[in-house]
Order: structure tokens, then C-alpha cells, then sequence
């Protein structure tokens, strides 16, 4: 079988680079950056179910809007939930880590991270830069992306409207935070009274910010606060963790993005780590099939 | 071609095994007995202040905690929650209870053991035995098997001061003299049950028998202190019940433990692991999810070795009984010691978090650990409540993270295994970061 092999030499002072991909359960995303830890390039695509030929893909794209072969990029740190699912990945770390590295670098003074996902809530305690402590949700779609994945078509409404549609509200409604179904029915019998949507959805925010702020309160919160993760992009939501926590809550421009931010980062920092101590930087020689996108001018 | 058998990364112990074998056996010994005419009670855990009285006068006893554990590890536990559930019972009541509830409930409706019975199931008993101790579900547990079974409930209470109250003037005394008290209304209690007499000659046998099996215990726990250590909580899980319970003939136990003592010992002097590259000393805090032990094999694979588990489950530290004449006064105050011995410790250290929360954060430190998982039960407050404030002092005071992965003894529905694994990857970069954080802080490991 054809094979490409990337174990090329790296001098002191050359041009080299680093990629993050963050394998997350709805959305992919991969950073590549420079030596000085400038970001060159960021993409970010759905996973969908075949993981590894959708990473793949977003990580071409990436490349290719860096200006980049896969050649060129010194070492790949794979993080998400799918990181061991990434054959061309040097190294997987877990998320925590990688979005303490990532909120850090964008947010020196941060020293509590939320991140609110696809399928999973996280608070994340940091100092310089390090994870001190962590909370994870249980395996429960409260207070993740998903919840408002599944309610937004009871509300026929899109995902990315219900920020602005929640500043409309005039009451915040009571909604149960404990479960996405109960919730849903809630929301329809409010619907069948006639109840305007931006309070609906107001308390769906609500309702979130109370189920995470209760898990991320256990780590003893202390600012700089800085919300990350898919859901950080909803105003909704980052104003009623405001509220809820008390605390001025900051949040990066693309807040999907500081996970794979962290894992370019931390490659960055492992190789040059490595090159001045004059170590191997990979572990392993690193073997492509190919049936990977690094063939596609064969395909 | 034969495929090569994986080699597994926990180095299990080879006197583990007859060691089990012998507490096991309590079950088919209790059926055997009762076929044979001979009575046979259910004991709940008392930390020997009853279970050798009843020994002493040849009463069989099996034990139904131990018997949700036994249930819930061979997978056959569902059915007997199921029914628990289905007669009323709640589900968030303790799990052992929701088992033994299910089993006596089918059991009386089927009129004998039930076939399927793991160990050959636990027979109809002429008395249960509760104990106070810890546990407040233990009370109205066995009042509620009086619904299925005709045989009356004893309670043996057990006083539980607090860390300062322990060391005032008197406290001590007067706790031994109330558990005398208890325990030769016990005696009384029994004689009229089942018309024998007491024993007394075979009381003290059995009392100096199992003094010297914990104590052999505990110095098998101290050889774990050492670097690799050579012993794996599974093993300290499996051989607990023959000291805790204590189940089995006591004298064979006896055996079996200073061979186990002697295996420790050997592996000790040949620096041999129980887990292949120890990497992460653990502790582990609370019961197992008994239903999934093999998250364990997958946690020695990443070089995680569990040195260390909960205080409740542990000899007591060995003191002088020697000038104790009176047998039941030697039973009390090894069962006192076991609830107060590290009581004078934690007051030094001005710590006052009670037998459940304190030999954490002393054996974190004897044992040089790098992290702990803790099992809090979700139908069992006894043994959850002190966790969070465990973690707290060990994160606090001596840099050793710890992961909370919620879960239960026997309802395998409360544990999320994939989860736990997700999360252990995280506490493992915790660790990590944590060991760099003591060394630059001073502390030894």
C-alpha cells in the first residue's frame, strides 16, 4: 500500500507548524499555528458519524487555508470526546486541558473557564494557564447544546436566532432544568396558551445557566469567568450566566474554537520542549493510508 | 494459530483466591445447616461486636450486604431490585437492602431458596441480626423483611462520639460498659431463641482468633505503603469479608491470612507490583461499583494502582488487649478502637471530620498517592455525605486531586462506566500536573 511518511527533520529557527483538531461530538475544529503560537488558519465542520474521513476533511480545508501541506505541520495534537479516532494525530490530550491551555492564551487573567457543548457542560478551574480542577455534566442532555438542539424544533425556531429572540423577552418563564423532555412539554403548553416566544426562550436560558452554574459553583467560581463552546455563541445564554453567577462572564470571538486553539498550543510547546532538549520529537514514526484526504490528488 | 492470551496488568494475589473461597462457602455452609436442623441468622456488618457471640454458640450466618455485593458482581442482582421495586420499596432506598428485600420476597412467595440463587442463596433464617452502626437504613431494613420472614430482629447500637467528645473524660469507658451491656443482653437474648448455653470457652477462642486475624490484616494494609505496592484494592475487596464480617471458620481464616501475609511479604522484598507499571497511586474512596470491577483491569492497563480504600472496610490499628479478661469487653473494645482509633490523629491535626472522612487524608499521605476516585452511592448516604469534603482536604492540603464518579453497589443503572473512563483520562492530566505542584511544595512524593 502507498504510504506517506512525515517524520522530516526540524531545525532550530525553521518555519514550523502546529495543528489542534478537536474532535467534538457535533462539530470538528482544527487550528494551526505558527511558532510564535499565531493562528495561521481555523476551520470548523460537523463531525457527523464517520469521524475520521470528516476530520480529515476539515483538516485539508484548514491546510489549504493556511497555505500548508500536511508536511509542514511538526506535530498534531488531537482532543474531544473523538480524539482517538484521528490516525494522523502525534499526541491526544483531553479537552480540559486543552481549553485551559486555549482560554488561557486568549484570556491571561482567566481563572474559571465554562464550556457548554454539544453533548457535555464543563467547568474548569485554571492558573497559569494549568487545569487545577474540573466538573463534568452526567450523562444527561440538561444543560447542553443538545437541550436547545431538541427544543428549538418544538419552538420551530433556528438554533442561531434564539439569542436575539430571548433580548425581546418581557418575562422569563419558570422551565424545568432537569430534563429535556419535561422541558419540551412545558414548552408546548406554554405555546398552546399563547405565550410570546421570547419569553419561552428566555427561560429555556435561564434554565440552562441554573443547571451549570449549580455544577461549576461546586469549584468555587472566582473571575476572570470566561464562557467558551457552542453554546457561549448564544447572547441568550451568556446573559443569563451573568445573572445567574453575579460575575462579568467574558467570552473569546470564536468561542468553538479554544479547544483545538490549546491542543496547537500544547503541540507547539511539547515540540520545542523537545528540540531543546534534543529529544525525538515524535514517538512514533507516523504512517498514513492512503485512503486518507493526504491522496486526494489520487482520487 | 492460537491467539496469544493478553496478559493482564493487575497481578492478582494467589492466597486471594482460597481466601474468597472460604467466606463464599458461608452460604452453602448456612443451607447445610439449616437442611441438617441447625439454626442460622442473618448478620448485617457489626464489626465484630455481635458475629462472634453468635459463632460461639454455633449459630450459622450469612450475611445479605455481603450478598448484594455477591448478587450485583455475578450479574444477577437486577431481578431482586426489580422485585423490591415492584413491592413497594423505593428505588433510591439502599441498594444491599433493595437486593435482600427482592430475594426474601421471592423466596416466600416460591416457599424455598430460589433455584438460580447465586452461592446457593441464603436460607431461611431463625433470627436477624441489625447493628446500629453507621448505616441508618440498616434499622428499618430488617423490620421490613418481618413481612416475609418469621423471625424476630435484634439490634446490637454501638455509641458514635465525635472526634472531640471521644477524648474527653470517661467516653471511652462508658461506651465499652454500654456495648457490654448490649452485648450480654444479646447473649440472654440468644440463649432463650435457640436454648443453648453460651459457650464462654469458645467465645474467648474465637475473640483471640479474630483479634490476631486483624491485626495480620493490618500488617498486610501497611506492606501496601511500599513502592510498587504489591497489593490491589480487588484483592483487599475479595479477602475483606473473613476479618470485616467476619465469615468463615475463623481459624481457617487465620491460616489463609498469614499466607496471604507471607505472599505480600515475598513480593515486597522482589518489588513486585500487583499492577505492571505502577504509575498513579490511588485511593479509592468508598464501595465499588460491584457490577463493573472490570473497570479496574482497564485502569491497571494506564498504570493506575489502587494502594488504598475506606476506612469503614479496615482493621483497626492494633492495640493491647491482653489485660481485657472479660470476652465480651475485648469484642467491644476492638470494635470501639475501630471506630475512634484514628480519632487522637485527627485532633492533633485539627481535623474534625470523623472516622468516614480523616483516614483519607492520612493514608493519602502514608501511602504517597497521586490521586483518588471516589464511588459516592447514590442510595447510600452514610457512605457518600463525607466525600465532598474528603476531596476538599486532600485537593487543599496535600495537592491530591480526586474524581467523583456517582454510582451504586448493586443498580447497575446508576453507574456510567464510559463516563468514569472519560473523566479518569482528565484526572490522570490532573495528577500529573499535581505531582509537579507537591515536589516544588516539599512534600515527599
Amino acid at each position: 500500500m502507498h504510504e506517506v511518511f512525515r517524520d522530516h527533520p526540524i531545525r532550530e529557527g525553521s518555519l514550523i507548524y502546529f495543528a489542534g483538531i478537536d474532535l467534538g461530538s457535533t462539530m470538528t475544529k482544527v487550528v494551526i499555528v505558527d511558532r510564535d503560537g499565531k493562528t495561521l488558519s481555523s476551520l470548523v465542520g460537523p463531525t457527523g458519524a464517520e469521524h475520521r474521513r470528516l476530520a480529515n476533511k476539515v483538516m485539508a480545508d484548514a491546510l489549504m487555508r493556511a497555505d500548508l501541506s500536511f508536511d509542514q505541520v511538526s506535530y498534531v495534537v488531537a482532543t474531544g470526546y473523538g480524539r482517538i479516532n484521528i490516525p494522523f494525530a502525534d499526541r491526544q490530550i483531553t479537552e480540559l486541558t486543552c481549553h485551559a491551555k486555549g482560554i488561557s492564551s486568549l484570556f491571561p487573567g482567566v481563572r474559571t473557564a465554562i464550556d457548554i457543548g454539544g453533548q457535555d457542560a464543563k467547568g474548569l478551574k485554571i492558573r497559569n494557564g494549568k487545569l487545577i480542577d474540573f466538573v463534568m455534566n452526567d450523562r444527561c442532555a440538561a444543560g447542553t447544546g443538545r437541550f436547545l438542539d431538541v427544543l428549538v424544533g418544538t419552538l420551530g425556531l433556528r438554533i442561531d436566532e434564539l439569542g436575539e429572540i430571548s433580548l425581546r423577552a418581557t418575562h422569563k418563564l419558570p422551565i424545568s432544568s432537569t430534563c429535556t423532555v419535561f422541558a419540551q412539554m412545558e414548552i408546548m403548553a406554554w405555546l398552546s396558551q399563547g405565550t410570546p416566544l421570547p419569553d419561552i426562550v428566555a427561560g429555556l436560558h435561564d434554565a440552562i445557566a441554573n443547571r451549570v452554574g449549580k455544577m461549576v459553583k461546586k469549584l468555587k467560581i472566582e473571575p476572570e469567568v470566561v464562557f467558551t463552546g457552542g453554546v457561549a455563541k448564544n447572547i441568550g445564554v451568556v446573559n443569563a450566566l451573568q445573572e445567574y453567577l453575579g460575575l462579568k462572564v467574558s467570552v473569546p470571538a470564536e468561542p468553538l474554537l479554544t479547544g483545538a486553539l490549546g491542543a496547537a498550543l500544547l503541540g507547539k510547546e511539547l515540540t520545542l520542549k523537545a528540540m531543546a532538549e534534543g529529544k525525538p520529537i515524535h514517538e512514533k514514526e507516523l504512517r498514513l493510508a492512503e485512503s486518507t484526504f493526504f491522496h486526494t490528488e489520487n482520487h | 494459530m492460537s491467539e496469544e492470551k493478553k496478559k493482564k496488568a493487575m497481578n492478582r494475589l494467589k492466597t486471594m483466591y482460597p481466601l474468597r473461597a472460604n467466606i463464599d462457602q458461608a452460604y452453602e455452609r448456612s443451607v447445610e445447616a439449616t437442611k441438617a436442623g441447625k439454626p442460622t441468622a442473618w448478620s448485617m456488618v457489626n464489626w465484630w461486636e455481635a458475629d462472634p457471640i453468635l459463632k460461639a454458640m454455633d449459630i450459622e450466618i450469612v450475611y445479605p450486604e455481603n450478598y448484594g455485593a455477591v448478587c450485583a458482581a455475578i450479574g444477577s442482582a437486577q431481578k431482586y431490585l426489580d422485585r423490591s421495586d415492584a413491592e413497594g420499596f423505593p428505588t433510591h432506598m439502599c441498594g444491599y437492602a433493595r437486593n435482600c428485600i427482592g430475594y426474601t420476597a421471592e423466596m416466600t412467595e416460591l416457599g424455598h431458596i430460589p433455584s438460580d440463587a447465586p452461592m446457593g442463596g441464603m436460607s431461611n433464617p431463625i433470627l436477624l441480626l441489625s447493628s446500629g452502626a453507621l448505616c441508618d437504613a440498616r434499622i428499618k431494613w430488617f423490620q421490613s423483611l418481618g413481612r416475609y420472614l418469621d423471625a424476630p430482629v435484634w439490634t446490637v447500637e454501638l455509641p458514635h462520639p465525635g472526634v472531640e467528645e471521644s477524648q474527653m473524660p470517661g467516653v471511652r469507658e462508658k461506651s465499652i460498659q454500654f456495648m457490654v451491656k448490649e452485648l450480654r443482653e444479646l447473649v440472654a437474648f440468644l440463649e432463650r431463641l435457640t436454648g443453648r448455653k453460651m459457650d464462654w470457652a469458645k467465645l474467648e477462642e474465637i475473640t483471640d482468633d479474630l483479634i490476631e486475624i486483624n491485626r495480620i490484616w493490618y500488617e498486610i494494609n501497611e506492606f501496601r505503603k511500599v513502592r510498587p505496592c504489591p497489593m490491589h484494592s480487588r484483592d483487599f475487596w475479595s479477602c475483606m469479608n473473613a476479618s470485616l464480617y467476619p465469615a468463615g471458620d475463623p481459624k481457617v481464616s487465620l491460616k489463609l491470612y498469614r499466607d496471604m501475609y507471607d505472599e505480600v511479604k515475598d513480593r515486597v522484598a522482589n518489588k513486585i507490583g500487583a499492577v505492571e507499571n505502577e504509575k498513579y497511586r490511588m485511593v479509592f474512596g468508598e464501595l465499588p461499583p460491584w457490577h463493573a470491577l472490570k473497570i479496574f483491569d482497564e485502569l491497571a492497563e494506564r498504570g493506575w494502582n489502587f494502594v488504598v480504600e475506606s476506612w469503614a472496610y479496615h482493621a483497626p490499628k492494633p492495640i493491647d488487649y491482653a489485660k481485657i479478661s472479660d470476652p465480651l469487653e475485648r469484642v467491644a473494645t476492638q470494635t470501639y478502637q475501630w471506630l475512634t482509633g484514628y480519632f487522637p490523629d485527627a485532633l492533633k491535626e485539627k481535623e474534625y471530620m470523623g472516622y468516614f472522612a480523616y483516614p483519607y487524608l492520612e493514608w493519602a499521605r502514608t501511602y504517597q498517592c497521586d490521586g483518588a476516585l471516589f464511588h459516592p452511592l447514590l442510595t447510600c448516604r452514610t457512605a457518600t455525605n463525607h466525600l465532598i469534603l474528603a476531596q476538599d482536604r486532600l485537593l487543599n492540603k496535600l495537592h491530591v486531586p480526586s474524581l467523583i464518579a456517582e454510582g451504586d453497589i448493586v443498580d447497575l443503572k446508576l453507574f456510567d462506566y464510559a463516563d468514569t473512563m472519560r473523566k479518569a483520562v482528565v484526572l490522570e492530566e490532573m495528577m500529573d500536573h499535581y505531582k509537579k505542584v507537591r515536589q516544588e511544595e516539599g512534600f515527599e512524593w
